[in-house]
Protein backbone atom coordinates (compact mmCIF):
# COMPACT_ATOMS: atom_id res chain seq x y z
CA UNK A 1 0.00 0.00 0.00
CA UNK A 2 2.76 2.35 0.85
CA UNK A 3 4.83 1.65 -2.20
CA UNK A 4 1.33 2.77 -4.19
CA UNK A 5 1.39 5.84 -2.09
CA UNK A 6 4.71 6.80 -2.76
CA UNK A 7 4.66 5.99 -6.20
CA UNK A 8 1.55 8.32 -7.08
CA UNK A 9 3.25 10.86 -4.78
CA UNK A 10 5.99 10.74 -7.26
CA UNK A 11 3.76 10.69 -10.34
CA UNK A 12 1.80 14.31 -9.11
CA UNK A 13 5.55 15.43 -8.42
CA UNK A 14 6.75 14.98 -11.84
CA UNK A 15 3.61 16.19 -12.84
CA UNK A 16 3.74 19.42 -11.02
CA UNK A 17 7.13 20.32 -12.01
CA UNK A 18 7.75 23.03 -14.45
CA UNK A 19 8.28 22.02 -18.20
CA UNK A 20 12.18 22.21 -18.87
CA UNK A 21 13.32 24.10 -21.54
CA UNK A 22 15.48 21.65 -23.52
CA UNK A 23 16.38 23.96 -26.88
CA UNK A 24 20.23 24.26 -27.66
CA UNK A 25 21.30 27.59 -27.21
CA UNK A 26 22.34 29.14 -30.94
CA UNK A 27 25.18 31.45 -29.60
CA UNK A 28 26.79 31.27 -25.55
CA UNK A 29 29.41 32.94 -23.83
CA UNK A 30 32.85 33.99 -25.29
CA UNK A 31 31.76 33.04 -29.04
CA UNK A 32 31.92 35.50 -31.25
CA UNK A 33 29.16 37.66 -32.91
CA UNK A 34 29.50 36.98 -37.11
CA UNK A 35 30.13 40.46 -38.81
CA UNK A 36 28.44 42.24 -41.18
CA UNK A 37 31.42 43.99 -43.11
CA UNK A 38 30.94 41.18 -45.39
CA UNK A 39 27.77 42.10 -46.46
CA UNK A 40 28.22 45.82 -46.36
CA UNK A 41 31.16 44.74 -48.67
CA UNK A 42 29.34 43.07 -51.26
CA UNK A 43 26.44 45.89 -51.56
CA UNK A 44 29.62 48.20 -51.64
CA UNK A 45 30.22 46.61 -55.00
CA UNK A 46 27.29 46.14 -56.61
CA UNK A 47 26.52 49.92 -55.61
CA UNK A 48 29.86 50.74 -57.56
CA UNK A 49 29.03 48.38 -60.37
CA UNK A 50 25.59 49.59 -61.28
CA UNK A 51 26.48 53.22 -60.65
CA UNK A 52 29.12 52.92 -63.29
CA UNK A 53 27.41 51.26 -65.80
CA UNK A 54 24.23 53.90 -65.33
CA UNK A 55 27.11 56.66 -65.10
CA UNK A 56 27.93 55.49 -68.94
CA UNK A 57 24.92 54.91 -69.53
CA UNK A 58 23.37 58.39 -68.91
CA UNK A 59 26.52 60.18 -70.17
CA UNK A 60 26.19 58.91 -73.65
CA UNK A 61 22.44 59.39 -73.60
CA UNK A 62 23.00 62.81 -72.30
CA UNK A 63 25.36 63.78 -75.17
CA UNK A 64 23.14 62.39 -78.10
CA UNK A 65 20.14 64.15 -76.61
CA UNK A 66 21.88 67.51 -76.87
CA UNK A 67 23.13 67.27 -80.27
CA UNK A 68 21.24 68.53 -83.28
CA UNK A 69 18.49 69.59 -80.82
CA UNK A 70 16.38 72.45 -80.72
CA UNK A 71 17.10 75.79 -78.58
CA UNK A 72 13.57 74.80 -76.36
CA UNK A 73 13.90 71.49 -76.09
CA UNK A 74 17.95 71.57 -75.27
CA UNK A 75 16.67 73.70 -72.49
CA UNK A 76 14.42 71.45 -70.96
CA UNK A 77 16.21 68.76 -71.30
CA UNK A 78 19.28 70.36 -69.33
CA UNK A 79 16.93 72.03 -66.77
CA UNK A 80 15.09 68.42 -66.45
CA UNK A 81 11.77 68.95 -67.70
CA UNK A 82 10.29 66.69 -70.57
CA UNK A 83 8.53 69.05 -73.29
CA UNK A 84 6.22 68.61 -76.19
CA UNK A 85 8.37 67.39 -79.00
CA UNK A 86 11.51 65.62 -77.43
CA UNK A 87 12.29 62.16 -78.92
CA UNK A 88 12.55 58.97 -77.05
CA UNK A 89 16.64 60.04 -75.90
CA UNK A 90 15.44 63.20 -75.27
CA UNK A 91 12.83 62.22 -72.76
CA UNK A 92 15.34 59.51 -71.01
CA UNK A 93 17.94 62.15 -71.08
CA UNK A 94 15.53 64.68 -69.54
CA UNK A 95 13.98 62.31 -66.73
CA UNK A 96 17.57 60.84 -65.83
CA UNK A 97 17.13 57.54 -66.65
CA UNK A 98 18.19 54.51 -68.69
CA UNK A 99 15.57 52.40 -70.59
CA UNK A 100 15.16 50.07 -67.89
CA UNK A 101 13.45 52.67 -65.77
CA UNK A 102 10.55 52.31 -68.68
CA UNK A 103 8.16 49.72 -70.05
CA UNK A 104 8.19 50.30 -73.71
CA UNK A 105 5.57 49.73 -76.40
CA UNK A 106 5.58 50.17 -79.65
CA UNK A 107 2.63 50.36 -82.48
CA UNK A 108 3.42 51.24 -85.59
CA UNK A 109 4.53 55.12 -85.19
CA UNK A 110 3.36 55.51 -82.25
CA UNK A 111 4.88 54.82 -78.79
CA UNK A 112 4.49 54.61 -75.11
CA UNK A 113 6.60 54.85 -72.55
CA UNK A 114 5.35 53.86 -68.62
CA UNK A 115 6.99 53.19 -65.32
CA UNK A 116 8.58 50.02 -65.38
CA UNK A 117 7.74 49.64 -61.74
CA UNK A 118 4.46 51.57 -60.77
CA UNK A 119 6.03 51.64 -56.93
CA UNK A 120 8.99 53.87 -58.33
CA UNK A 121 8.16 56.02 -61.23
CA UNK A 122 10.42 57.80 -63.05
CA UNK A 123 10.24 61.29 -62.29
CA UNK A 124 11.73 64.86 -63.97
CA UNK A 125 11.77 68.56 -62.71
CA UNK A 126 8.31 68.72 -62.58
CA UNK A 127 6.06 65.76 -61.07
CA UNK A 128 6.18 61.65 -61.03
CA UNK A 129 5.85 60.74 -64.57
CA UNK A 130 2.82 58.64 -65.14
CA UNK A 131 3.31 58.02 -68.66
CA UNK A 132 4.74 59.71 -72.07
CA UNK A 133 3.22 59.04 -76.05
CA UNK A 134 5.83 59.33 -78.73
CA UNK A 135 3.96 59.36 -82.31
CA UNK A 136 7.16 59.19 -85.12
CA UNK A 137 9.43 59.49 -82.13
CA UNK A 138 8.28 62.91 -80.74
CA UNK A 139 6.39 63.71 -77.77
CA UNK A 140 3.10 64.40 -78.26
CA UNK A 141 1.37 63.71 -74.84
CA UNK A 142 3.02 63.38 -71.42
CA UNK A 143 1.21 62.99 -67.76
CA UNK A 144 2.57 63.31 -64.53
CA UNK A 145 0.75 61.55 -60.88
CA UNK A 146 -0.22 64.95 -58.98
CA UNK A 147 -2.24 65.17 -55.67
CA UNK A 148 -5.57 65.85 -57.55
CA UNK A 149 -5.15 62.93 -60.07
CA UNK A 150 -3.05 62.60 -63.66
CA UNK A 151 -2.33 65.69 -65.17
CA UNK A 152 -2.36 65.75 -68.99
CA UNK A 153 0.32 67.79 -70.70
CA UNK A 154 -1.00 68.03 -74.66
CA UNK A 155 0.15 71.08 -75.73
CA UNK A 156 3.60 73.62 -74.53
CA UNK A 157 1.14 75.49 -72.80
CA UNK A 158 0.11 73.06 -70.40
CA UNK A 159 3.51 72.71 -68.85
CA UNK A 160 3.30 76.69 -67.87
CA UNK A 161 2.78 77.96 -64.47
CA UNK A 162 -0.31 79.18 -66.20
CA UNK A 163 -0.90 75.96 -67.89
CA UNK A 164 -0.68 73.87 -64.08
CA UNK A 165 -2.24 76.34 -62.25
CA UNK A 166 -5.34 75.92 -64.55
CA UNK A 167 -5.57 71.99 -65.17
CA UNK A 168 -4.69 71.91 -61.11
CA UNK A 169 -7.94 74.37 -60.67
CA UNK A 170 -10.09 72.01 -63.03
CA UNK A 171 -9.19 68.96 -61.02
CA UNK A 172 -10.03 70.88 -57.92
CA UNK A 173 -13.23 71.99 -59.09
CA UNK A 174 -14.35 68.50 -59.90
CA UNK A 175 -13.40 67.73 -56.49
CA UNK A 176 -15.61 70.40 -55.18
CA UNK A 177 -18.56 69.51 -57.43
CA UNK A 178 -18.26 65.94 -56.15
CA UNK A 179 -18.53 67.74 -52.32
CA UNK A 180 -21.17 69.78 -53.35
CA UNK A 181 -23.47 66.68 -54.45
CA UNK A 182 -22.69 64.42 -51.94
CA UNK A 183 -23.79 67.40 -49.31
CA UNK A 184 -20.43 68.02 -48.24
CA UNK A 185 -20.14 71.80 -48.08
CA UNK A 186 -17.18 72.53 -46.26
CA UNK A 187 -14.94 70.04 -48.11
CA UNK A 188 -16.34 71.86 -51.18
CA UNK A 189 -16.14 75.29 -50.14
CA UNK A 190 -12.49 74.38 -49.81
CA UNK A 191 -11.76 72.96 -52.93
CA UNK A 192 -13.72 76.03 -54.29
CA UNK A 193 -11.60 78.69 -52.31
CA UNK A 194 -8.50 76.54 -54.22
CA UNK A 195 -9.78 77.24 -57.16
CA UNK A 196 -10.16 81.02 -56.63
CA UNK A 197 -6.73 81.37 -55.19
CA UNK A 198 -5.02 79.66 -58.41
CA UNK A 199 -7.82 81.06 -61.26
CA UNK A 200 -8.91 84.55 -59.41
CA UNK A 201 -10.65 85.41 -62.73
CA UNK A 202 -13.20 83.49 -62.92
CA UNK A 203 -16.61 84.21 -62.39
CA UNK A 204 -17.93 80.70 -62.08
CA UNK A 205 -16.59 79.72 -58.99
CA UNK A 206 -17.42 82.89 -57.49
CA UNK A 207 -20.87 81.95 -58.39
CA UNK A 208 -20.38 78.86 -56.54
CA UNK A 209 -19.01 79.85 -53.23
CA UNK A 210 -21.89 81.86 -53.03
CA UNK A 211 -24.10 79.24 -53.50
CA UNK A 212 -22.28 76.68 -50.99
CA UNK A 213 -22.02 79.62 -48.98
CA UNK A 214 -26.16 80.37 -49.67
CA UNK A 215 -26.84 76.58 -48.75
CA UNK A 216 -24.49 76.45 -45.81
CA UNK A 217 -27.04 79.44 -44.39
CA UNK A 218 -24.09 81.64 -44.26
CA UNK A 219 -26.09 84.77 -46.30
CA UNK A 220 -23.56 87.54 -45.56
CA UNK A 221 -20.55 85.90 -46.98
CA UNK A 222 -23.08 84.90 -49.69
CA UNK A 223 -24.50 88.08 -50.43
CA UNK A 224 -20.90 89.18 -50.82
CA UNK A 225 -19.94 86.43 -53.04
CA UNK A 226 -23.24 87.30 -55.06
CA UNK A 227 -22.21 90.84 -55.67
CA UNK A 228 -18.58 90.15 -56.47
CA UNK A 229 -19.72 87.64 -58.97
CA UNK A 230 -21.72 90.11 -60.52
CA UNK A 231 -19.04 92.42 -60.91
CA UNK A 232 -16.59 90.24 -62.35
CA UNK A 233 -19.22 89.59 -65.00
CA UNK A 234 -19.31 93.01 -65.97
CA UNK A 235 -15.58 93.17 -65.70
CA UNK A 236 -16.34 90.00 -68.50
CA UNK A 237 -18.72 91.14 -70.78
CA UNK A 238 -16.73 93.88 -71.04
CA UNK A 239 -14.00 91.91 -72.65
CA UNK A 240 -15.96 90.06 -74.38
CA UNK A 241 -19.52 90.53 -74.86
CA UNK A 242 -22.03 88.11 -75.33
CA UNK A 243 -20.42 84.91 -75.47
CA UNK A 244 -19.76 84.50 -71.77
CA UNK A 245 -22.85 86.28 -70.79
CA UNK A 246 -25.13 84.19 -72.82
CA UNK A 247 -23.60 81.01 -71.19
CA UNK A 248 -23.66 82.74 -68.21
CA UNK A 249 -27.58 83.75 -68.04
CA UNK A 250 -28.47 81.73 -66.20
CA UNK A 251 -25.99 82.14 -63.36
CA UNK A 252 -26.56 85.86 -63.71
CA UNK A 253 -30.53 85.56 -63.29
CA UNK A 254 -30.20 82.97 -60.18
CA UNK A 255 -27.78 85.57 -58.50
CA UNK A 256 -29.45 88.40 -59.03
CA UNK A 257 -32.68 86.59 -57.51
CA UNK A 258 -30.41 85.47 -54.35
CA UNK A 259 -29.13 88.69 -53.86
CA UNK A 260 -32.82 90.48 -53.66
CA UNK A 261 -33.91 87.93 -51.43
CA UNK A 262 -31.06 87.85 -49.36
CA UNK A 263 -30.71 91.57 -48.73
CA UNK A 264 -34.05 91.32 -48.03
CA UNK A 265 -33.39 88.64 -44.79
CA UNK A 266 -30.23 90.36 -43.38
CA UNK A 267 -31.90 93.66 -43.50
CA UNK B 1 51.27 33.93 26.15
CA UNK B 2 50.90 37.38 25.78
CA UNK B 3 53.15 37.63 22.83
CA UNK B 4 51.97 34.72 21.25
CA UNK B 5 48.38 36.52 21.39
CA UNK B 6 49.80 39.49 19.82
CA UNK B 7 51.24 37.88 17.05
CA UNK B 8 47.94 36.10 16.62
CA UNK B 9 46.36 39.87 15.93
CA UNK B 10 49.33 40.95 13.88
CA UNK B 11 48.70 37.89 11.54
CA UNK B 12 44.55 38.39 11.41
CA UNK B 13 45.16 42.03 10.69
CA UNK B 14 47.64 41.58 8.37
CA UNK B 15 45.66 38.79 6.49
CA UNK B 16 42.63 41.26 6.43
CA UNK B 17 44.87 43.71 4.97
CA UNK B 18 45.97 41.64 2.48
CA UNK B 19 42.35 39.92 1.70
CA UNK B 20 41.00 43.39 0.70
CA UNK B 21 43.94 44.06 -1.40
CA UNK B 22 43.75 41.27 -3.30
CA UNK B 23 40.01 42.03 -3.69
CA UNK B 24 37.91 41.20 -6.68
CA UNK B 25 37.72 43.71 -9.23
CA UNK B 26 39.51 42.62 -12.15
CA UNK B 27 38.99 45.03 -15.50
CA UNK B 28 40.18 43.68 -18.65
CA UNK B 29 39.69 44.85 -22.35
CA UNK B 30 37.82 42.16 -24.62
CA UNK B 31 36.96 41.95 -27.81
CA UNK B 32 33.76 43.93 -28.67
CA UNK B 33 32.24 40.87 -30.91
CA UNK B 34 32.98 38.38 -27.79
CA UNK B 35 29.55 37.36 -26.64
CA UNK B 36 29.78 38.19 -22.63
CA UNK B 37 26.21 37.50 -20.97
CA UNK B 38 26.34 38.13 -17.41
CA UNK B 39 22.60 39.21 -16.43
CA UNK B 40 20.36 38.35 -19.45
CA UNK B 41 19.44 41.60 -20.03
CA UNK B 42 19.97 43.27 -22.99
CA UNK B 43 23.41 43.40 -24.22
CA UNK B 44 25.55 44.47 -26.92
CA UNK B 45 25.46 40.89 -28.42
CA UNK B 46 21.92 41.32 -28.92
CA UNK B 47 22.33 44.56 -30.43
CA UNK B 48 25.01 43.32 -32.66
CA UNK B 49 22.98 40.30 -33.90
CA UNK B 50 19.93 42.73 -34.53
CA UNK B 51 22.08 45.22 -36.63
CA UNK B 52 23.74 42.56 -38.64
CA UNK B 53 20.10 40.78 -39.33
CA UNK B 54 18.91 44.39 -40.57
CA UNK B 55 22.27 45.26 -42.39
CA UNK B 56 21.53 41.85 -44.60
CA UNK B 57 18.21 42.33 -45.07
CA UNK B 58 18.05 45.79 -45.78
CA UNK B 59 21.53 45.45 -48.36
CA UNK B 60 19.89 42.39 -49.78
CA UNK B 61 16.59 43.07 -50.57
CA UNK B 62 15.02 44.31 -53.72
CA UNK B 63 14.08 48.15 -53.05
CA UNK B 64 16.90 49.27 -53.43
CA UNK B 65 17.66 47.94 -57.24
CA UNK B 66 13.98 49.42 -58.13
CA UNK B 67 15.13 52.72 -57.04
CA UNK B 68 18.17 52.62 -59.13
CA UNK B 69 16.80 51.49 -61.68
CA UNK B 70 14.20 53.86 -61.94
CA UNK B 71 16.22 57.07 -61.44
CA UNK B 72 19.30 56.31 -63.88
CA UNK B 73 21.48 54.77 -61.20
CA UNK B 74 21.32 57.44 -58.35
CA UNK B 75 20.91 56.00 -54.75
CA UNK B 76 18.14 56.53 -52.72
CA UNK B 77 18.30 58.91 -50.31
CA UNK B 78 17.42 58.11 -46.26
CA UNK B 79 16.35 59.65 -43.01
CA UNK B 80 16.87 58.08 -40.22
CA UNK B 81 13.58 58.56 -38.01
CA UNK B 82 12.48 57.79 -34.49
CA UNK B 83 12.92 54.23 -33.21
CA UNK B 84 11.39 53.24 -30.82
CA UNK B 85 11.88 51.19 -27.62
CA UNK B 86 8.50 49.51 -26.60
CA UNK B 87 10.23 47.37 -24.13
CA UNK B 88 10.04 47.11 -20.00
CA UNK B 89 14.05 47.34 -19.98
CA UNK B 90 15.62 50.74 -21.12
CA UNK B 91 17.22 49.96 -24.16
CA UNK B 92 19.59 52.63 -26.17
CA UNK B 93 18.42 51.52 -29.65
CA UNK B 94 20.88 54.29 -31.16
CA UNK B 95 23.50 51.09 -30.88
CA UNK B 96 22.43 49.57 -34.14
CA UNK B 97 20.56 52.18 -35.62
CA UNK B 98 23.57 53.89 -35.83
CA UNK B 99 25.63 50.58 -36.94
CA UNK B 100 22.39 50.15 -39.80
CA UNK B 101 22.96 53.52 -40.25
CA UNK B 102 26.69 53.08 -41.06
CA UNK B 103 26.46 49.89 -42.94
CA UNK B 104 24.28 52.38 -45.35
CA UNK B 105 27.03 54.77 -45.52
CA UNK B 106 29.97 53.06 -46.07
CA UNK B 107 28.17 50.54 -49.08
CA UNK B 108 27.58 53.66 -50.47
CA UNK B 109 24.34 52.12 -51.94
CA UNK B 110 22.40 54.62 -49.94
CA UNK B 111 22.89 58.33 -49.36
CA UNK B 112 21.89 59.51 -45.63
CA UNK B 113 21.01 63.07 -44.79
CA UNK B 114 20.87 63.78 -41.54
CA UNK B 115 18.79 63.58 -39.10
CA UNK B 116 16.23 66.61 -37.65
CA UNK B 117 18.27 66.76 -34.26
CA UNK B 118 21.38 67.19 -36.54
CA UNK B 119 20.20 69.19 -38.95
CA UNK B 120 19.56 71.80 -36.50
CA UNK B 121 22.92 72.18 -35.68
CA UNK B 122 24.11 72.48 -38.86
CA UNK B 123 21.95 74.82 -40.30
CA UNK B 124 23.09 77.36 -37.23
CA UNK B 125 26.15 76.80 -38.27
CA UNK B 126 25.68 77.66 -41.95
CA UNK B 127 23.39 80.74 -40.90
CA UNK B 128 26.30 81.79 -38.71
CA UNK B 129 28.71 81.38 -41.65
CA UNK B 130 26.44 84.13 -43.57
CA UNK B 131 26.73 86.02 -41.22
CA UNK B 132 30.91 85.65 -40.46
CA UNK B 133 32.63 83.48 -42.82
CA UNK B 134 34.73 84.88 -45.65
CA UNK B 135 31.95 85.12 -49.05
CA UNK B 136 33.71 82.56 -51.12
CA UNK B 137 33.99 80.37 -48.15
CA UNK B 138 30.41 79.93 -47.19
CA UNK B 139 28.19 77.21 -47.17
CA UNK B 140 25.12 78.45 -49.67
CA UNK B 141 21.74 77.68 -48.36
CA UNK B 142 18.79 75.49 -50.19
CA UNK B 143 21.51 72.87 -51.35
CA UNK B 144 20.25 70.32 -48.69
CA UNK B 145 19.25 66.94 -50.12
CA UNK B 146 15.60 65.93 -49.42
CA UNK B 147 15.15 62.90 -48.03
CA UNK B 148 13.10 59.67 -50.37
CA UNK B 149 13.02 57.68 -47.33
CA UNK B 150 12.21 57.64 -43.44
CA UNK B 151 13.90 54.67 -41.57
CA UNK B 152 11.45 54.27 -38.78
CA UNK B 153 10.92 51.47 -36.23
CA UNK B 154 10.53 49.47 -32.65
CA UNK B 155 11.92 47.31 -30.50
CA UNK B 156 9.18 45.53 -28.56
CA UNK B 157 9.69 42.21 -25.32
CA UNK B 158 8.07 39.78 -23.66
CA UNK B 159 8.68 38.28 -20.55
CA UNK B 160 7.58 34.76 -19.02
CA UNK B 161 8.73 33.69 -16.05
CA UNK B 162 8.38 31.26 -12.98
CA UNK B 163 10.21 30.40 -9.76
CA UNK B 164 9.93 27.30 -8.29
CA UNK B 165 11.52 26.37 -4.79
CA UNK B 166 12.40 22.70 -3.30
CA UNK B 167 13.24 21.81 -0.01
CA UNK B 168 14.28 25.65 0.62
CA UNK B 169 16.56 26.18 -2.34
CA UNK B 170 14.44 28.85 -5.33
CA UNK B 171 15.33 28.09 -8.85
CA UNK B 172 14.07 30.79 -11.46
CA UNK B 173 13.47 30.36 -15.19
CA UNK B 174 12.42 33.22 -17.28
CA UNK B 175 12.19 34.18 -21.06
CA UNK B 176 12.70 37.11 -23.03
CA UNK B 177 11.59 37.60 -26.38
CA UNK B 178 12.67 40.77 -28.30
CA UNK B 179 11.39 42.07 -31.77
CA UNK B 180 13.18 44.76 -33.76
CA UNK B 181 11.23 45.85 -36.73
CA UNK B 182 12.53 48.07 -39.28
CA UNK B 183 11.06 49.69 -42.15
CA UNK B 184 11.56 52.32 -44.73
CA UNK B 185 8.87 54.61 -46.02
CA UNK B 186 8.43 56.20 -49.03
CA UNK B 187 8.13 60.00 -47.74
CA UNK B 188 5.61 60.99 -50.54
CA UNK B 189 3.38 57.79 -50.55
CA UNK B 190 4.15 56.16 -47.57
CA UNK B 191 4.45 53.00 -48.89
CA UNK B 192 6.56 50.87 -46.98
CA UNK B 193 9.35 49.66 -49.43
CA UNK B 194 11.52 47.52 -46.98
CA UNK B 195 9.87 46.01 -43.81
CA UNK B 196 12.96 44.00 -41.62
CA UNK B 197 12.61 42.17 -38.58
CA UNK B 198 14.87 40.25 -36.02
CA UNK B 199 13.45 38.69 -33.34
CA UNK B 200 15.69 37.25 -30.04
CA UNK B 201 15.01 35.14 -27.23
CA UNK B 202 16.67 34.30 -24.49
CA UNK B 203 16.67 31.99 -21.99
CA UNK B 204 17.58 32.63 -18.59
CA UNK B 205 18.03 30.03 -15.57
CA UNK B 206 19.48 30.57 -11.91
CA UNK B 207 19.91 27.34 -10.41
CA UNK B 208 20.14 27.27 -6.25
CA UNK B 209 23.95 26.81 -5.04
CA UNK B 210 25.00 26.69 -8.19
CA UNK B 211 23.74 23.85 -9.52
Amino acid sequence: MNRYLMLGSLLVLVACVPKKVDEQPIIENNQRVPDASATVAAASAQAERDRAAAADAREDIQAEALVDCAPEICDAVVRGELAIGMNEVQVLAATRTTEDAWAIRKAGPSMVMAPGDERVVPSDFVGNVAMVQLADNRVSRYAYTESQGVRMVEDPADATTEGRAAALADQLEREGDEFAARGDLDAALDRYDRVSVLVPTDPMIDYKIAAVLDKALRPYEALIQYQLFLHRLNLETIEAEGAAAAQLAEAIALAQQRIVILERQTR
Amino acid sequence: MKVRRREAAVALALAAVLAVGCSNKHVSRIEPDTVTDLSGAWNDTDSRLVANALIEQSLTDPWLSRYTTAHGGSTPTVIVGSFRNRSSEHIPVNTFVNDLENAYINSGAVTVVASDAERDQIRAERDDQQEFARADTRARLGQELGANYVLQGELSSLEDEESTTYLGATRNEKIVFYQVDARLVDLESNAVVWSGQHKIKKYIERKPFGL
